[in-house]
C-alpha cells in the first residue's frame, strides 16, 4: 500500500492557517522577484525588449495558466480521490461548455453559467457511478483505456449533437483593455484570473470548513479506513468526480470566449493541464495551480524571447523544461514522495 | 459463465465490424478493354475528406457535391434527354481520412483498388493530396479538381500529368492583397499573422512577391501553430510593432480567434485583411460576436464564388438553383448558408462539365485531356469569372474580385482581377 | 475422456498457429490486391504492437508515445533509402553531420531503423526509470505531441509538412513477383522474425524478470532482479520493434509526413494493444487486425443523414473501448485463452470458493 511520506517542509510553530498565509505570501513575493530577475536578464540579451511588453506577456500567460490550473485542479481532485488519471476531463468540460452555449441561447449569461455547473456536477457524478465504478479496482491500464474511450466518445458526441462549425461563446467580461501602470491588460484576462481565484478559495473553504469536505478528504486518504468509519465511500467518489467536472466546466467556459467553441478546443488544453498537474505534483492541489500558472507564463516567455524556439517549438520546449524538473524532483514541485512498502 | 457469454457476444460483434470484408471474394472482373469505373449506366468516382477531427469543418464539401450529383442523376439533360451524364449515373463514394495523410493513402488505395473508381475528385488538403499524388501517377488514375489552393497542381502538370487543381491558388491571392494595399493604402504598416505551414507560407510569399520593392511595408510577421491554445502573445507583439493593418493568413477557426484576441489585447487596426478560405459567414459572425460588428466591418478579402448569403443575390438564378438542389437532393436538417456546401455544388458543376468534355465514351486519358481544354462560365462563380485552362495554363480559376465585409455580407468592391 | 480433452486443448494453440502461417503464405493467391495491402498493414502493426505489448504488458510501463517511435523508424527508413543524393533531388538539405549515405535498398533500412529507434528507446528508458507511472505517461505523451512539431521544424531534413515521397521498391534479384506481393511477404517475414524474437524473450529469464517487475519493483529486487536494467531493456526492445514497423510502413505507403503520426496514433495503438490483449503475444495479432480494419469498415456508406454518418464512427469506437474494458479487461487474447482453458479442463463454471482457497 502506498503511504505518502511526510511533507518536506519543516513544521513552523504557528497555527496552520497562519502558516499557509506566510508561505503563500512568500511564494507570491518570490515569484514577482523571479519575474523581475528574468526581465532584467532579458533587457541585456534582447534588443527589442520593453518592460510593458514583458509584463503583457506575463499577464496573458497567467490568464492562460489560470485555465490550465482549473483543469489541472480537476485532474488532481480525481487522482487524489480515486487514483485515476481522467483523460476525458477536457472532453467532459467541452461537453458542458456546449451545454452552456445552448442554455445561453435561451437565457442570460450568469443563470446559464450556474445551470451549466449543476449539469456538470450531475454529469461527472453519473459518469463515475456508471462507467468508472466497474473498473475502479482493475489494473491501471484498463482504467486508462476506459477514460480514453470516454474522451473519444464525448468528442464525437459533441460534434454530432452541435455540428463542428466554429461558434462564438459569450464572455461575462467586456472585450476591452485597461491600463495598469503602463501595461495594457485585457479585462477578459483579469476576469479569468478573478474567477479562478474565487473558485480556488471556495473549493479550499469547502474542504477545510465543511463536514462533507472533511469526509471527502478522509476518503481520499484511505478508502478502507473511511468505510470502517461508516462513510458511504461510493457516493463520496461520485461527489469528487462531480466537483472535478464543475472545475472542468469553469475552465471550459473561461477558455471558450477566446478559443471559440469547437469540438477539439480542450484537447490541447488537456495536454497542458496534464503537464501542469504533474509538474505541480499529481496529488497536490496547490501544485496544480502553481504548475498551471508557471506553465502559462513559461510558454509565452519562451515563445517570445527565445529565438531558436520561436513559435514552433514552444510546446516541446515547455515540455522539456517540465521533464527536467521532474527528473530532478520526480514527485513534482509540491507532490509527496510515494514510499512503497511491500 | 454469463460473463464469458457476454464477452463472446462482444468479441463477436467486434470481429463482425472489423472483418466483414476481410475474406470477401474479389468482384467479378470487367471485360478487359473496359474503363475502370465506367459502365454503360454509371460513373464511379471517389474522394477523401476530413469528415471528423481537426479539419471537420470542411465536411460539408463532399455533401454539397453529393447533392449536385444526385440532382444530375435525377434531371434530364436538355440536349440529350438523358439522366446523368450521357445516360450514366454518377456514383459518388467518399471516405473520412481525418486529415491524416497516412489514412489518405490507405483510403485512396481502397478507392482505386477496391471501389475501382474512374477518378478521384476534389480531395481535400494539401498534405493529403501530396501523399497520394505519386500513387495516382503510378496507377494512371485522374486526381482532378483537388480542394486545396497550393500552387503545385497548376505548376507541376508536366511532372504529374494525372493531377489537376481547381480553386485560385494562395500565392496568386497573396499578390492580389499586395496590389490592393499598394493601390488603396500605400502607407500602411502591415502586420501579418500566418499559419506556420504551406498554407500560410504560400500566402505570405505571394504578399511579399506582390509588394516587391515595397516589402518593407510589412513591419512584423508572426506565425502560430495549430497546437497553440492562445494567440495573445503574438497579437500583442503585433500591436506593439505599430502596425495598422492586420493581414490574416489563417484557416477559419484561428481567424475568428485571432480577431477576437486582437480586440482583447487592445489593438484596433485600421484595416483587416482576411484570406478567402476563411472569409466565410460563420467565421465573420463568430468574430463579430466576440469583437463587435464595428470591429469586423470593413474587412477585405477576395472571392471567386458568389457570396450565397448576400441579400443582393437573393433572386440570382444560381443561388436559387443552389437552394433548390440542397433542399431536394441534399441531407436533411443542415444549414445551407454554410459556404462549404456552396463550394461543393460549384465544384460538382465543373466536374460534370468536365465529364461532358471527356466525351461520350470517356476514358481516364480523355478526362485528363479535358482538364487542359476547360473554357466555360460557372453560374455559381462571380460574374465574369471564366473556368479556363489551356495547354500551358492549368489554373482553372485564376480570377476573382476584392470583396469587403459589412454587416453580414461580402460585397464586391473591385473589378475582376486576374491572379495569374 | 479427460485425457483426450486435455490433449485437444493443448493442441489448439499450436494448431491455430500453423493454420495461420499457412493462411498467410497462401493469401496472395486468393485475395484481392486491396485486401492484400490491408494484410500487409496488419503485419506491420503486429510488429509495432508486439513492441508495445512487451513494454506495457510484460514490463508494466505505460507508454503514450509509441506512435512517435514508429514515426522515428519511418523517417529513418525513408532518409536512409533515399540517401543524401535522393534527398537533395527533392530540394532538401540535410545537415552534413547526419550519416545518410548514398541510399540503399529499402529492405536494409528495416534493421537499421530498428537499431536507431532502439537506441532512442534506451535513451528514453534511462530517465524513465526515475519517473513513476503517471510521470512516465506524461513523458511519453510529451514525446508523442512533440514528434510532429519537431519533424516540421527541421524541414530541411524531413521535408516538413509536405513530407517525403519515396519510390515503391523494386523486387530484388529480378524475381518474377509483383511489387504488392513482395511487400506482403517482406512484411510478414519480418513479422515472423520479430514474433520469434518476442517469443524467445518472453519465454525465458528476461520475460520472467519483466513479469516480476510489473508485479512489484520492490519484490522483484528482493528476488535478485535489477529493475533498472530490465526496464530500460524493455524500452529498447519495444522501440526497436516500433522502428522496424515504421521502416516497413515507409516502404509500404511510399510516403512519410509528420501528420501521419499525431498523438492520436499513439493512443490508438495503446488501445489496440489493450483490446488485443496485453501479456500475450497473440494479443498483438488481434490488436493489429482491429487497428487496420475497424476505421475503414466503421465508416458507413453515406446513406444516412449528415450528422449520423460522420460522427457516429467516433462515438461508436469510444463506446466500444469502454464496453470491451468492462467485459474483457484482459483483452481478446485473454478471452480465447480462458476459452481454451475451459475446453481443456471441461470446467465452464466459475471455480467454487473452496477450491480457490485449497
Amino acid at each position: 500500500m502506498a503511504i505518502p511520506a511526510r511533507p518536506a517542509l519543516p513544521a513552523l510553530d504557528v497555527s496552520p492557517a497562519l502558516r499557509t498565509l506566510i508561505l503563500g505570501l512568500g511564494g507570491l513575493v518570490g515569484s514577482i522577484a523571479l519575474l523581475l530577475l528574468i526581465g532584467l536578464v532579458l533587457t541585456q540579451t534582447e534588443e527589442t525588449f520593453t518592460w510593458s511588453g514583458y509584463w503583457q506577456q506575463v499577464v496573458s500567460g497567467l490568464a492562460q495558466g489560470a485555465i490550465f490550473a482549473s483543469l489541472a485542479l480537476a485532474l488532481v481532485l480525481i487522482y487524489r480521490a480515486t487514483d485515476i488519471l481522467n483523460f476525458a476531463q477536457g472532453e467532459m468540460a467541452t461537453f458542458t461548455t456546449y451545454v452552456a452555449w445552448s442554455l445561453m441561447n435561451h437565457m442570460s449569461y450568469w443563470p446559464a453559467f450556474a445551470l451549466a455547473l449543476v449539469f456538470a456536477f450531475i454529469f461527472g457524478a453519473a459518469i463515475e457511478r456508471t462507467i468508472i465504478r466497474p473498473v475502479e479496482h482493475r489494473p491501471e491500464i484498463v482504467v486508462v483505456i476506459v477514460t480514453i474511450g470516454l474522451l473519444i466518445a464525448l468528442n464525437g458526441l459533441v460534434a454530432w449533437i452541435w455540428n463542428p462549425e466554429v461558434k462564438a461563446f459569450d464572455s461575462p467580461f467586456p472585450n476591452r483593455t485597461t491600463e495598469i501602470g503602463g501595461v495594457v491588460v485585457a479585462i477578459q484576462d483579469l476576469g479569468v484570473l478573478a474567477v479562478t481565484l474565487v473558485t480556488v478559495v471556495v473549493l479550499w473553504a469547502f474542504f477545510r470548513f465543511t463536514t462533507l469536505g472533511l469526509v471527502m478528504r478522509a476518503v481520499a486518504n484511505s478508502q478502507d479506513a473511511s468505510r470502517l468509519l461508516g462513510v458511504r465511500v461510493g457516493w463520496m467518489l461520485a461527489l469528487g468526480w462531480g466537483l472535478a467536472a464543475v472545475l472542468g466546466a469553469i475552465a471550459g467556459m473561461m477558455a471558450a470566449p477566446s478559443v471559440f467553441l469547437d469540438p477539439n478546443m480542450m484537447l490541447i488544453i488537456l495536454i497542458y493541464s496534464f503537464a501542469a498537474a504533474v509538474l505541480g505534483g499529481i496529488d497536490s492541489p496547490v501544485g496544480a495551480i502553481v504548475g498551471g500558472l508557471v506553465l502559462g507564463v513559461l510558454i509565452n516567455l519562451l515563445g517570445t524571447y527565445v529565438d531558436f524556439i520561436g513559435g514552433e517549438l514552444r510546446l516541446p520546449a515547455a515540455l522539456v523544461v517540465l521533464l527536467i524538473v521532474l527528473l530532478i524532483r520526480p514527485q513534482g514541485l509540491f507532490g509527496h514522495k510515494v514510499v512503497r512498502r511491500v | 459463465m454469463k460473463k464469458l457469454l457476454l464477452a463472446l457476444l462482444g468479441v463477436g460483434a467486434a470481429l463482425t465490424v472489423s472483418l466483414p470484408g476481410a475474406f470477401a471474394r474479389t468482384e467479378a472482373t470487367q471485360a478487359p478493354d473496359a474503363v475502370p469505373g465506367i459502365t454503360r449506366n454509371s460513373i464511379v468516382i471517389g474522394g477523401t475528406f476530413p469528415l471528423s477531427g481537426i479539419a471537420s469543418l470542411y465536411a460539408p464539401i463532399p455533401r454539397g457535391m453529393e447533392a449536385y450529383f444526385n440532382y444530375i442523376n435525377a434531371r434530364r439533360d436538355k440536349k440529350t434527354g438523358q439522366r446523368g451524364i450521357y445516360g450514366r449515373k454518377i456514383v459518388w463514394k467518399f471516405y473520412d481520412d481525418g486529415y491524416n495523410p497516412g489514412q489518405t493513402v490507405q483510403l485512396t488505395n481502397k478507392l482505386i483498388l477496391d471501389d475501382k473508381v474512374f477518378a478521384t475528385v476534389g480531395a481535400l488538403g494539401t498534405e493529403p493530396v501530396l501523399a497520394v499524388r505519386p500513387l495516382h501517377q503510378r496507377a494512371k488514375v485522374p486526381q482532378v479538381l483537388v480542394s486545396t489552393g497550393a500552387s503545385y497542381w497548376g505548376l507541376e502538370y508536366k511532372k504529374y500529368p494525372w493531377t489537376s487543381g481547381w480553386q485560385t491558388d494562395y500565392v496568386a491571392e497573396g499578390r492580389v492583397y499586395a496590389r490592393w494595399i499598394l493601390q488603396n493604402a500605400p502607407t500602411s504598416k502591415i502586420g501579418v499573422f500566418y499559419q506556420n505551414d504551406d498554407y500560410g507560407k504560400d500566402y505570405l510569399r505571394g504578399l511579399e512577391q506582390g509588394l516587391g520593392a515595397r516589402k518593407s511595408l510589412i513591419v512584423l510577421k508572426l506565425s502560430y501553430e495549430l497546437s497553440d491554445s492562445s494567440y495573445a502573445s503574438q497579437l500583442s507583439r503585433l500591436r506593439q510593432s505599430g502596425a495598422d493593418t492586420l493581414v490574416l493568413f489563417t484557416t477559419p477557426t484561428p481567424t475568428a480567434r485571432a480577431i477576437g484576441t486582437a480586440k482583447a489585447v487592445g489593438w484596433n487596426p485600421k484595416q483587416i485583411v482576411i484570406n478567402s478560405v476563411s472569409a466565410t459567414d460563420q467565421v465573420m459572425a463568430g468574430a463579430a460576436r466576440a469583437a463587435g460588428q464595428d470591429y469586423v466591418n470593413g474587412a477585405v478579402s477576395t472571392g471567386y464564388l458568389k457570396n450565397n448569403t448576400n441579400p443582393k443575390y437573393r433572386n440570382d438564378g444560381a443561388i436559387k438553383a443552389y437552394r433548390r438542389i440542397m433542399a431536394n437532393y441534399g441531407p436533411d436538417g443542415i444549414n445551407i448558408n454554410n459556404t462549404f456546401y456552396y463550394y461543393g455544388v460549384a465544384k460538382a458543376y465543373d466536374f460534370v462539365k468536365l465529364m461532358y468534355l471527356a466525351g461520350r465514351n470517356p476514358t481516364r486519358a480523355s478526362l485528363m485531356a479535358a482538364t487542359a481544354k476547360m473554357n466555360w462560365v460557372n453560374p455559381y462563380a462571380l460574374k465574369g469569372v471564366r473556368i479556363k485552362t489551356s495547354r500551358t495554363d492549368r489554373f482553372p480559376i485564376d480570377q476573382g474580385k476584392v470583396i469587403r465585409y459589412n454587416n453580414g455580407s461580402w460585397n464586391e468592391i473591385s473589378a475582376l482581377y486576374k491572379g495569374r | 475422456m479427460n485425457v483426450v480433452r486435455r490433449n485437444l486443448g493443448r493442441a489448439i494453440g499450436p494448431a491455430l498457429f500453423v493454420a495461420a502461417v499457412v493462411l498467410v503464405i497462401l493469401m496472395p493467391r486468393f485475395m484481392s490486391e486491396f485486401r492484400l495491402l490491408q494484410f500487409t498493414l496488419v503485419a506491420i502493426y503486429v510488429i509495432a504492437l508486439l513492441g508495445l505489448n512487451i513494454l506495457t504488458g510484460y514490463s508494466g510501463q505505460i507508454s503514450l508515445g509509441h506512435g512517435a517511435l514508429v514515426g522515428i523508424g519511418a523517417y529513418t527508413g525513408a532518409l536512409l533509402s533515399l540517401g543524401r543524393p535522393g534527398l537533395e533531388a527533392l530540394q532538401l538539405s540535410p545537415p552534413s553531420w547526419l550519416p545518410l549515405g548514398d541510399g540503399m535498398t529499402p529492405i536494409w533500412t528495416i534493421p537499421i531503423a530498428a537499431l536507431v529507434t532502439g537506441l532512442f528507446g534506451i535513451l528514453i528508458g534511462i530517465p524513465a526509470l526515475r519517473l513513476g507511472g503517471i510521470s512516465l505517461a506524461l513523458a511519453t505523451l510529451a514525446i508523442a505531441v512533440s514528434f510532429p512539431i519537431v519533424m516540421k521544424r527541421f524541414a530541411e531534413t524531413t521535408g516538413g509538412g509536405g513530407g517525403i515521397n519515396l519510390n515503391l521498391p523494386e523486387t530484388p534479384f529480378g524475381w518474377d513477383i509483383s511489387t504488392r506481393n513482395w511487400l506482403f511477404y517482406e512484411a510478414w517475414v519480418t513479422a515472423a522474425i520479430v514474433f520469434l524474437a518476442a517469443w524467445l524473450l518472453t519465454r525465458g529469464r528476461i520475460g520472467r524478470a519483466w513479469r516480476a517487475i510489473r508485479d512489484g519493483d520492490v519484490a522483484a529486487t528482493s528476488s535478485g532482479v535489477n529493475p533498472a536494467l530490465y526496464k530500460t531493456f524493455a524500452f529498447g526492445v519495444s522501440a526497436a520493434f516500433a522502428g522496424a514497423a515504421g521502416a516497413l510502413l515507409a516502404i509500404e505507403t511510399a510516403y512519410v509526413n509528420p501528420d501521419t503520426f499525431p498523438v492520436s496514433i499513439s493512443i490508438l495503438l495503446l488501445a489496440s494493444a489493450v483490446i488485443g490483449g496485453l501479456g500475450s503475444l497473440a494479443g498483438a495479432v488481434f490488436g493489429a487486425l482491429l487497428y487496420v480494419f475497424l476505421p475503414i469498415y466503421a465508416q458507413k456508406p453515406p446513406v444516412f443523414s449528415f450528422e449520423f454518418a460522420d460522427q457516429a464512427p467516433g462515438v461508436v469506437f469510444g463506446v466500444f473501448l469502454i464496453v470491451i474494458m468492462l467485459l474483457l479487461p484482459g483483452g481478446v487474447a485473454h478471452f480465447f485463452r480462458a476459452l481454451g482453458g475451459a475446453i481443456r479442463t471441461g470446467r465452464f463454471r466459475r471455480r467454487s470458493r473452496t477450491s480457490e482457497l485449497a
